[in-house]
């Protein structure tokens, strides 16, 4: 329900509870609690338990806090905005619940945003991701012009139409505490109240992963790799096991984005790769949807 | 007389999507009571994100069908389909008689006066009309069978202060409204239009979308009049912002003044694109740190003003971390960066491209006397911008940050300009440049573009055109016409086909070469339709010169255009169908075959002799213009030719009966015709 209390201000709130608290409350909600998935993925929405569970007739509830990975992102820790890592906390609901809009207002409130104070403004914005042949209508919520989260009703994934249709919310955890906190800088984000900054947690690994997306990784052995991870989801398809597939399938599309990172894929190019793992995307997902039977 | 009224209460609908939802409805229900002879005396659409409203008032509640006699079967129909016929109508068969007609004997019926009720036309029409509903983008939810652009909450359903009562998918009307959009909790019953529009005001909602447009339009000009600042209005904009707001708010916001430094086309698309903002300029026009903002809330704790300063200012921080990288990587150093970049399939890299420019370049600065070198420095540079992670960003803005970086690098204010502008015209009402340097860097782009794409066969089809090539056309057609400059474009699609052989890449060169030209002289024809001209004037000018010669096409089109049904264009008109249709009818009849030469030794009289004057001294005027002929005079001397003309026709018979004088005479007028053609082919205007 609606907090009766007046606030003052925007209610601080340090990073970690930022998370525990959306976990908390969706948990109240009926979700399943996961842990990241163990694999470098680019979007919460990557996880099998919204891609491959999304497919299907089975009704699921989950909400996990994502590390998301975006190689092209990374600006060595020098821009206050821009990581090429960060985390995402990810609802999925199947089927999208009536009263879904009024479950995410209340969970803004958990985490220190009264939408009664603030411009929350739903603002149009289709989703699709080529890679994953996937498609869904929705918003991009602002709050007093900031977007904190994007919120899809899945239409398409991996090619198949969802039916029943789930709901995605996608909260961007560094942009809504930077909005909590009144932080200029996500390095100066506080993480615990005891001391601890972002800057301590990350910037270090910022500035050497940058070094490796941009100029040190080793993009003749990326190119093999790739290949070698496609025949490998290809040569599981075949063996009907769609998990282990649909992990190549991630492995596959990280390298991918290390390698446009690293400038070495030509816009032709580009869209051949892209096509190559939507396949064998699509590929997993017939045999998980065949198997969830 | 009775008011109907529907509210559909979604989950928030895409601001452009509103207009053409709302004009369904209206139109869809206005011609529902039209068709079922329902009036009515007022009708009114509105929406707001959540909220999609229609409303009648003055509604009949029932109609009275009148008494009609209807058509059934042939008699000659089986028993069968006859009772068929029976059932369907509930009609017996002592309702039906016979009745010749002239396509046979058929059965008929008499249908009786009918009442019926308009409440039960719109149980029955509304979910109808629901289902036909054009969305431009639809989507599915839940469990649910149901499409519509946003998930579908409630409707609300109201004639003559009754629920109309319906189901439409997994919903049924209802006579009550949501009251919080938010929650969708609160509900408020509501009897009548006027019950439901206080509970709208209530909330502080404006949904009536012209209204609110107005009140977001006086309340910038206000807050940008009191602060000295001006506010050119961008209606898409306004548009887009009344369709996202139901209670608008408008605040004025600033963000520090040192983003100011960035280019002002970041700071715009910024504002505007991104954040849906509207930018303000000084006194001097000069953009300023202040902008406005239209906020669907209260901001009773300043929250709002806040938050929306905050997130500019993160977008600026971050472009102009990549303003200042960029504005300083040394443009020539970059250059060698193109190769990793595929311009297209078959026609190679970003560097093949600016190779060809390059030449292309040179050769279109013959033409237009100016720097070869200079061009080719700009050939060279223009396409580096592609590389930085500014265009990266905003890619419309391609072009412009090129001319930046040339600006800030130190390069001459004309190639930089020439960079800057290069992507333009990009439409047909798009501004055009001026500067020569720039028409010649915009020319040599798009024709390569067009050769290229001509080259590999990928031309437009007729409803799609995904590499723009109609566009990059047009750009050549007015690049050449609104500078008024005359350029041999046969020649230049021949000399870039040879740049791109250099370059490797094999085309079927007459065929590219050709098809090119004729796409080029379809893109002008339709570009003069544009401008009003006559089709036969534009066919007769098309007919006289090619494709090298553009814009005197365009401009002896234009010309005759414009007094084409003035006196002084009938009167040329006039003048010339004469001595033609005489002309056609004699040499087919004679089969003759004139040379084009009279003998003054045979005239007759002086009026021949008049009329072999004022050839000579046509031909001569024609012969001694130059390339600043000025149509206008060209013209006014073509008409002063009728009288002669005319007075020869009124006082002589071509047909003498000696051949060698009739000859003679036909040989004038076919004189006299083609003298004329040398303006444009006046055989092909029809004569009115």
């Amino acid at each position: 329900m609606v907090s009766k209390k007046k606030k003052t201000k925007p209610k601080y709130q340090n990073f970690q509870d930022t998370i525990l608290n959306l976990q908390k409350y969706w948990s109240k909600q009926g979700c399943v609690i996961l842990q990241p998935y163990d694999m470098e993925v680019g979007a919460g929405t990557f996880h099998p338990a919204t891609t491959l569970r999304s497919l299907g007739p089975k009704h699921w509830r989950a909400a996990y806090v994502q590390p998301s990975r975006r190689p092209t992102d990374g600006r060595y820790g020098d821009n206050p905005n821009r990581l090429q890592h960060y985390y995402q906390f990810q609802v999925i609901i199947k089927p999208s619940p009536k009263n879904i809009k009024k479950l995410y207002l209340n969970s803004l409130n958990t985490i220190g945003i009264n939408y009664k104070d603030h411009d929350i403004r739903f603002v149009e914005d289709d989703w699709e991701s080529p890679t994953l042949g996937a498609a869904g209508l929705g918003w991009e919520v602002w709050c007093d012009g900031m977007e904190i989260t994007q919120f899809t009703y899945f239409q398409q994934m991996a090619g198949f139409e969802c039916k029943p249709v789930s709901v995605e919310l996608t909260y961007g955890i560094e942009r809504i505490c930077m909005f909590t906190q009144q932080k200029k800088n996500v390095y100066d984000l506080d993480w615990n109240s005891q001391g601890v900054k972002y800057r301590e947690v990350f910037h270090q690994a910022e500035k050497e992963f940058s070094s490796y997306n941009f100029e040190l990784a080793n993009t003749d052995n990326l190119f093999k790799i790739f290949e070698m991870t496609e025949q490998e989801a290809n040569n599981l398809i075949s063996k009907n096991v769609s998990l282990p597939a649909y992990d190549q399938c991630l492995k596959a599309s990280h390298i991918f984005n290390i390698l446009d990172a690293r400038g070495v894929i030509s816009v032709a190019q580009r869209a051949e790769y892209i096509g190559r793992i939507r396949d064998i995307t699509k590929g997993v997902a017939e045999i998980w949807i065949k198997n969830q039977k | 007389m009775s008011e109907f009224f529907l509210e559909l209460f979604t989950e928030e609908v895409p601001a452009k999507l509103q207009s053409g939802a709302r004009n369904f409805l209206l139109t869809n229900f206005e011609k529902l009571f039209h068709e079922k002879s329902v009036i009515f005396k007022k009708s009114l659409t509105y929406s707001v994100p959540n909220r999609l409203l229609i409303y009648f008032d003055g509604v009949n509640k029932q109609i009275i069908e009148k008494k009609e006699e209807k058509k059934g079967p042939s008699i000659l129909v089986q028993k069968q389909a006859l009772d068929g016929f029976l059932k369907s109508n509930k009609l017996l068969e002592k309702d039906i008689f016979k009745k010749k007609t002239d396509k046979g004997e058929f059965y008929f019926y008499i249908k009786p006066e009918k009442k019926i009720e308009t409440l039960n036309i719109l149980k029955d029409s509304i979910p109808k009309i629901l289902d036909r509903i054009d969305w431009k983008k639809s989507m599915r939810w839940g469990n649910n069978s149901l499409i519509w652009a946003r998930p579908l909450k409630s409707i609300l359903a109201i004639f003559d202060n009754k629920i109309v009562d319906f189901n439409y998918h997994h919903l049924s009307s209802t006579n009550y409204t949501y009251l919080d959009k938010e929650f969708e909790e609160k509900t408020k019953k509501v009897r009548s239009y006027k019950d439901y529009r206080d509970s709208i005001k209530k909330l502080d909602i404006i949904i009536d979308q012209n209204e609110r447009k107005d009140f977001i339009k006086k309340e910038i000009d206000k807050i940008s009049k009191k602060n000295n600042l001006k506010v050119e209005i961008n209606h898409f904009l306004l548009e887009e912002v009344t369709n996202l707001v139901e209670q608008p708010n408008i605040l004025l916001c600033k963000f520090d003044k040192k983003f100011l430094q960035i280019p002002r086309e970041i700071l715009i698309i910024t504002m505007q694109n991104h954040q849906k903002y509207f930018h303000t300029l000084d006194n001097k026009g000069n953009i300023t740190n202040q902008f406005i903002v239209v906020a669907n809330n209260k901001d009773l704790k300043g929250f709002i003003r806040l938050g929306n300063e905050r997130v500019v200012e993160a977008r600026l921080r971050d472009a102009e971390f990549f303003w200042n990288k960029n504005k300083n990587q040394n443009l020539l150093k970059q250059i060698s960066k193109l190769k990793t970049m595929n311009y297209f399939k078959g026609l190679g890299s970003y560097y093949d491209k600016m190779q060809r420019m390059r030449k292309l370049g040179g050769f279109i600065s013959d033409h237009l006397l100016i720097s070869k070198e200079k061009i080719e420095i700009a050939c060279s540079i223009c396409k580096v911008d592609l590389v930085s992670d500014l265009v990266g960003e905003f890619p419309e803005l391609q072009g412009i940050m090129g001319g930046y970086f040339a600006e800030e690098q130190g390069f001459e204010k004309d190639v930089s300009l020439s960079i800057k502008e290069h992507y333009l015209p990009n439409s047909l009402e798009s501004k055009i440049p001026k500067k020569y340097f720039s028409v010649g860097l915009s020319l040599t782009d798009k024709l390569d573009t067009l050769v290229g794409f001509f080259g590999i066969n990928l031309k437009p089809s007729s409803s799609k055109d995904p590499f723009a090539l109609r566009r990059a056309a047009i750009g050549i057609i007015r690049l050449i016409v609104e500078n008024n400059i005359d350029l041999k474009i046969k020649d230049l699609i021949n000399y870039s086909l040879v740049l791109y052989q250099e370059n490797n890449f094999v085309f079927e060169n007459k065929v590219t070469q050709k098809d090119l030209e004729n796409f080029i002289l379809e893109r002008l024809k339709y570009y003069m339709k544009e401008k009003n001209i006559r089709s036969d004037v534009i066919n007769a000018s098309l007919y006289t010169f090619g494709i090298n010669h553009i814009n005197k096409i365009y401009r002896k089109s234009l010309a005759f255009n414009k007094i084409i049904n003035k006196e002084s264009g009938l009167d040329i008109i006039a003048s010339y169908k004469r001595a033609l249709n005489i002309l056609e009818s004699e040499v087919q009849k004679n089969n003759l075959e004139l040379s084009e030469i009279a003998d003054p030794g045979l005239f007759k009289n002086e009026f021949e002799k008049k009329l072999y004057k004022k050839i000579k001294e046509l031909k001569k005027y024609f012969v001694n213009i130059n390339n600043d002929e000025n149509y206008e005079i060209t013209l006014d001397n073509l008409r002063s030719a009728k009288p002669v003309i005319f007075e020869f026709f009124d006082n002589i018979i071509v047909n003498d009966e000696n051949n060698a004088i009739r000859k003679n005479r036909l040989e004038l007028l076919q004189m006299f015709c083609k003298t004329f053609d040398n303006y444009i082919n006046f055989s092909k205007i029809e004569s009115v």
